[in-house]
């Protein structure tokens, strides 16, 4: 008889359903293999270690069946987490290295689902039986190890750091040397970052396919890898490290039950959760701009100064100069970084000199709501309507049939340039180099997808709906975009798929009736609804259905995680009204129009704030939230976004 | 090379045109030069995979070397193709579209432009059986958006027997960003979207979809009728939410028994009054009839007047297609909707693309579930032992009985659900003031569903479904059509 939830997705067992929203990578590669028999009932301690350990020697290769089960049994038997976490020490000390990083992989996995008390157990001793075993292994494996290390950084349910601010800069001093503040910065941990940030970004594309904004991100930190790759200088490594560290942290999702504080003020970072003094950056100042902090909600205040590397993201309102102009007001807080990156980047050709970056082009144009194609655009499809009219053909049966088409001319010659994977073409001029060059981004990433989706199944989608269909004004078309690029559509309607499979997945969630329950009717907190009960006949116990137990009260699953999203997503609004950014290009645009080069005006604002620019930020803000509140019917999932902010309530 | 590839060398404007067996597949790689197939252009240097019995052309303008392994049933060169009309056709098209996008651009008109009209084509594309004309559409469609200027057609499929990117039954419209394949004539039009990461975004396509549920039009034409009007009207609204989008224009595919039949009596009647409202629905000003003089001189009477009427010529490599091919052709589409695509490539081939895309990124995982009665309601349209109208004498009335949803039970004996093939429609007005009597018949398809077991006993029933998403306390519509993997 099994104890503890299980979860029953087309005959292969699940993760267990994560109890806040993961913020570090999803699954870890691994290897199916039988699942392990159901667990017994424990009832004294020994015998619970005993077992507990016979199973652990099982975990030999990274099987997600045996670390599901081993992080089940770990949460259930909470009570005895001393016994897992000695256990679990013992098994990663005493396997050989090739046997390590699964160990890891559960020791990770326990202390995110369950975070307590396993996290604060595991805090002590974590860093040197991180580092030693970093010692031990081979490169594979670093990497592997260093990727989870960077999911600790904010793997605690509250977002922060998984085992503490401490715990996480030592291990990150062990595995890349010194402090990234004061001494060498390697490029490998550049790299390493760079990565994590773009797999973050990466998958905000995939669950929000109108994210434009990470969108662009994906597109800039790609040529940012190539740069970094390439070879930069020591002070740049720094530049881009410290960006990349607050734009990462930007994408962190917050904490699933904001608990109501009072506002906290900033207070100057005094505190001991702070990095050591680091003379290379340029002065932080002592408080972030009181405007930001006057928008936010109180439930999102976690990204306070006790946590001095999240201050408001500086790379990403660089990034987005090309559509909103004076981004955000906490550029003024690391004046020099951007100036400094900024010209790094346009030194290595990876933004052009009004500010643009190449190859975000054309979803920055993507944002921009006005029907009018660039000046380019027009210059090009004036050409092409002059040379088709110039056809002297008429829709008669005789010039069908008897003139001899300059077809060739109009698909091969005017389009020189081929895509050597697909065949499609583009013509030779600066615009259908854009073109191609988004065209092959595409190509990257849906090769990069696949990739990682090796193993993964795949099915048909549902049809959109009829009120999606007929108003998808956002898929390329004519003048709006490339030929074959961003498809929100098609992405919608493979997240819809995705989300029928998470929802059959959640469905398929129940918790067992304690014994002598079965009578009791109980509710979700959440709806209020009687959650069913049903008799297992396999398994000979009742179960509620759809169910998830969380701190001791049922759930229904679905709505358990339905919560968990809406404050997810009201969070990402507010935060991007808090910025003073939005995907939406309208209120940027309309207020760019008085000062003609933005992105001049863009770069300036960035360097010097005057009030004029801090007040133009206040505006724009305003204009931001109702436009966010437009936009928000169009996610993903369909929500009215009124019926998210009641939940989150 | 290997042992069976052979080489062929194409001189410019003509085809290589081959057909295959069922099993076999053909692999083809453009070694040197230019060539495509139905207006999408091959790679040079990549592997083609074609099967599921596939009859396809490569053509090229300006000439090509092939290379081609594996056993193909008959394959020659032809230099007798209609291509050379098609892309003159092509090329009157885009001086309609640049003309309509000039006017939504507010620009000027040029001296030599000064009279023409400007609206985009909509052009609806009529034939008799085994006259290309899927083929003609789908040229046109691939050449328009080949032409680098960003052109979304919309391809519409009227045709209940081919199905478009549904399933056979099914009448459906999808904006094209990038050029259809040619693969298997299980998806000739390109394929509706999955959850895999695709290249080209023709085989994730996004149709608006509607069930007829029968091949044959006579079964039920007004049915036909009134649901061609609806896919009609929300094209009309996409378009006019988005008038750039409409400057590309559309292109419809139609059934051959809208061109041939005999040339009075009620199933004439039916026959015209479908495609008037095809020309009604989607404001058609184009009307292309391929190769069949009579219905040319039709056409030209009823709409030569307020529309241009245009004769095309056949291809000579259209082959016939006979009643069992057909029904293997439905069966390679169900199992294509459920399973995605698999064609083992012939020997001596290791890596090729699939459609245009990697082969392993097109295999599919539906989900099969066992469902209580109750879940699903299911509704047929008109009277099962219903006699085809045009058994009925003229203006009979018997409207309200080919319209009428009836509800099936899965429980009586002989319902006839085993194996049927379900249209998961979309929900009803939520507002109980806005239902109607009929409304089922207006519900565009979320899905298709199969049934391939039922347990009267126990009131279960075991659903395919393409996804594991729930379809629990949906409406489902049967129509005659049946699959069995
Ligand atoms: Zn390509
Ligand atoms: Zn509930």
């Amino acid at each position: 008889m099994s104890l503890y939830p299980q979860t029953h997705a087309f005959g292969q067992p699940t993760y267990p359903a994560p109890t806040y929203p993961q913020p570090g990578p999803p699954a870890y590669p691994y290897q199916q293999t039988p699942a392990p028999p159901p667990p017994v009932y424990y009832v004294d301690p020994n015998t619970f270690r005993r077992d507990y350990a016979a199973r652990l020697a099982q975990l030999t290769i990274n099987s997600r069946p045996i670390i599901q089960t081993l992080s089940m049994v770990a949460q259930e038997y909470s009570r005895w987490a001393d016994i897992v976490v000695q256990c679990l020490e013992a098994h990663i000390r005493r396997v050989p290295p090739y046997m390590k990083l699964p160990s890891f992989y559960l020791l990770d996995a326990i202390s995110k689902n369950v975070y307590d008390p396993y996290a604060r157990h595991f805090a002590p001793f974590v860093v040197p039986l991180f580092l030693e075993t970093y010692q031990q292994v081979d490169q594979t494996t670093r990497s592997k190890m260093e990727e989870m290390l960077l999911t600790w950084r904010t793997g605690a349910p509250t977002g922060k750091e998984l085992f503490g601010f401490i715990t996480q800069i030592a291990i990150e001093r062990g595995v890349w040397g010194g402090d990234p503040g004061v001494a060498d910065i390697s490029k490998a941990q550049v790299l390493s970052e760079l990565e994590f940030t773009l797999s973050q970004k990466e998958r905000a594309v995939q669950a929000n396919a109108w994210d434009h904004e990470s969108r662009k991100h994906v597109e800039v930190l790609q040529q940012l890898r190539s740069l970094v790759e390439a070879g930069v200088s020591q002070d740049e490594l720094r530049q881009i490290l410290a960006q990349l560290r607050s734009l990462s942290q930007s994408t962190a999702p917050p904490a699933p039950a904001p608990a109501p504080a009072p506002p906290t003020y900033p207070q100057p970072s005094s505190s001991s959760y702070s990095y050591p003094s680091q003379p290379s950056y340029p002065a932080r100042p002592s408080f972030v701009p009181p405007v930001v902090h006057h928008s936010q909600p109180q439930s999102y205040q976690y990204q306070s100064t006790d946590q001095p590397k999240s201050e408001p993201v500086d790379l990403s309102s660089l990034l987005s100069t090309s559509s909103s102009p004076a981004a955000s007001t906490s550029t003024s807080t690391a004046p020099s970084n951007i100036a400094g990156l900024f010209s790094a980047l346009l030194k290595a050709g990876i933004v052009s000199a009004t500010g643009t970056p190449v190859g975000a082009g054309d979803t920055a144009k993507a944002e921009d709501n006005t029907p009018q194609p660039t000046s380019q655009g027009r210059e090009a499809s004036r050409a092409y309507r002059k040379a088709i009219l110039g056809q002297k053909i008429k829709l008669t049966n005789a010039d069908i049939t008897r003139k001899r088409p300059s077809i060739v001319h109009f698909m091969y010659e005017r389009l020189s340039v081929q895509c050597k994977q697909c065949g499609i073409r583009f013509s030779d001029d600066a615009l259908g180099k854009k073109d191609m060059e988004s065209h092959l981004d595409m190509h990257f990433r849906q090769n990069r997808k696949a990739n990682q989706n090796i193993g993964r199944g795949h099915s048909r989608s549902w049809f959109v709906g009829l009120e999606d269909w007929v108003h998808d004004s956002s898929t390329d078309y004519k003048g709006k975009g490339r030929a074959d690029g961003s498809r929100p559509l098609n992405a919608k309607a493979s997240a819809a798929a995705e989300a029928a499979n998470r929802e059959a997945e959640l469905r398929a969630q129940f918790v067992v009736v304690p014994q002598g329950d079965e009578a009791k009717t109980i509710s979700c907190p959440i709806c209020k609804e009687t959650l069913k009960s049903e008799f297992l006949e396999d398994d000979e116990e009742w179960v509620w259905k759809n169910a998830v137990k969380k701190d001791d009260r049922i759930f229904h699953a679905t709505c358990h995680s339905e919560a968990l999203t809406s404050v997810q997503s009201l969070a990402v609004r507010l935060r991007n009204e808090a910025t003073g950014r939005s995907r939406s290009g309208t209120p940027e645009a309309s207020s760019s129009r008085a000062s003609p080069p933005k992105e001049a005006a863009a770069l300036r604002t960035s360097i010097s704030p005057t009030s004029e620019s801090k007040r133009a930020g206040l505006k724009r803000k305003v204009d931001d939230y109702s436009s966010s509140d437009v936009t928000a019917k169009n996610d993903n999932d369909g929500t009215p976004p009124m019926k998210k902010l009641a939940l989150a309530a | 090379m290997q042992s069976d590839s052979k080489e062929w060398v194409l001189d410019a404007e003509t085809e290589y045109r081959f057909e295959l067996d069922p099993g076999a597949s053909l692999a083809i790689k453009l070694v040197h030069g230019q060539a495509e197939v139905f207006g999408a252009e091959l790679a040079e240097g990549k592997t083609y995979l074609f099967g599921s019995e596939c009859k396809a052309a490569i053509f090229t303008w300006q000439g090509c070397t092939l290379e081609v392994t594996g056993h193909a049933s008959t394959e020659y060169v032809s230099d007798e193709t209609p291509m050379a009309a098609y892309a003159n056709l092509h090329i009157a098209f885009e001086q309609m579209r640049v003309r309509a996008l000039r006017v939504v651009h507010g620009s000027p008109a040029s001296d030599d432009d000064s009279d023409a009209n400007a609206e985009p084509p909509r052009v609806l594309v009529l034939g008799p059986d085994n006259s290309g004309k899927t083929t003609i559409c789908k040229i046109l469609t691939n050449y328009a958006v080949r032409a680098g200027q960003n052109w979304s057609p919309m391809l519409v499929n009227v045709d209940p027997s081919e199905g478009g990117w549904a399933v056979p039954g099914a009448i459906s419209a999808a904006p094209v960003q990038s050029p259809l394949p040619t693969a298997s004539p299980a998806n000739p039009l390109g394929s509706a979207a999955t959850s895999a990461p695709t290249a080209l975004s023709s085989n994730a396509l996004v149709p608006l979809s509607y069930w007829y549920g029968h091949p044959e039009i006579k079964r039920n034409p007004l049915l036909l009728d009134r649901l061609i009007r609806n896919l009609g009207e929300n094209v009309r609204d996409r378009f006019d939410g988005d008038p750039e989008a409409h400057t590309s224009g559309l292109i419809v595919d139609t059934p051959s028994s809208f061109a041939s039949g005999p040339t009075s009596g009620a199933s004439t009647d039916s026959r015209h009054s479908l495609i008037k409202a095809c020309v009604d629905a989607f404001k058609i000003n184009v009307i292309l009839v391929v190769g069949h003089e009579k219905l040319n001189v039709e056409m030209q009477r009823l709409y030569g007047s307020r529309l241009t009427v245009l004769k095309i010529p056949k291809s000579g490599g259209v082959v016939e297609l006979d009643l069992p091919y057909r029904e293997r052709v439905h069966n390679y589409q169900l199992h294509t909707y459920m399973y995605g695509q698999k064609i083992d490539p012939p020997p001596g081939i290791s890596s090729a693309i699939l459609g245009g895309e990697a082969v392993t990124d097109l295999i599919l995982s539906p989900s099969s579930s066992i469902i209580s009665f109750n879940d699903l309601t299911l509704y047929r349209i008109g009277a099962e032992s219903m006699a085809p109208s045009s058994a009925l004498p003229i203006g009979a009335a018997r409207t309200v009985s080919e319209m009428q949803p009836v509800l099936v039970d899965p429980a009586s004996s002989g319902s006839g659900l085993l194996n049927a093939v379900l249209a998961l429609i979309a929900p009803f007005n939520p507002d109980e003031a806005e239902r109607y009597d009929e409304e089922i018949l207006d519900l565009n398809v979320i899905g298709f569903l199969v049934i391939t077991n039922i347990d009267i006993p126990n009131r279960k029933m075991t659903i395919l479904s393409p996804n594991q998403g729930s379809f629990a306390g949906k409406t489902a519509v049967v129509g005659s059509f049946e699959w069995q993997e």
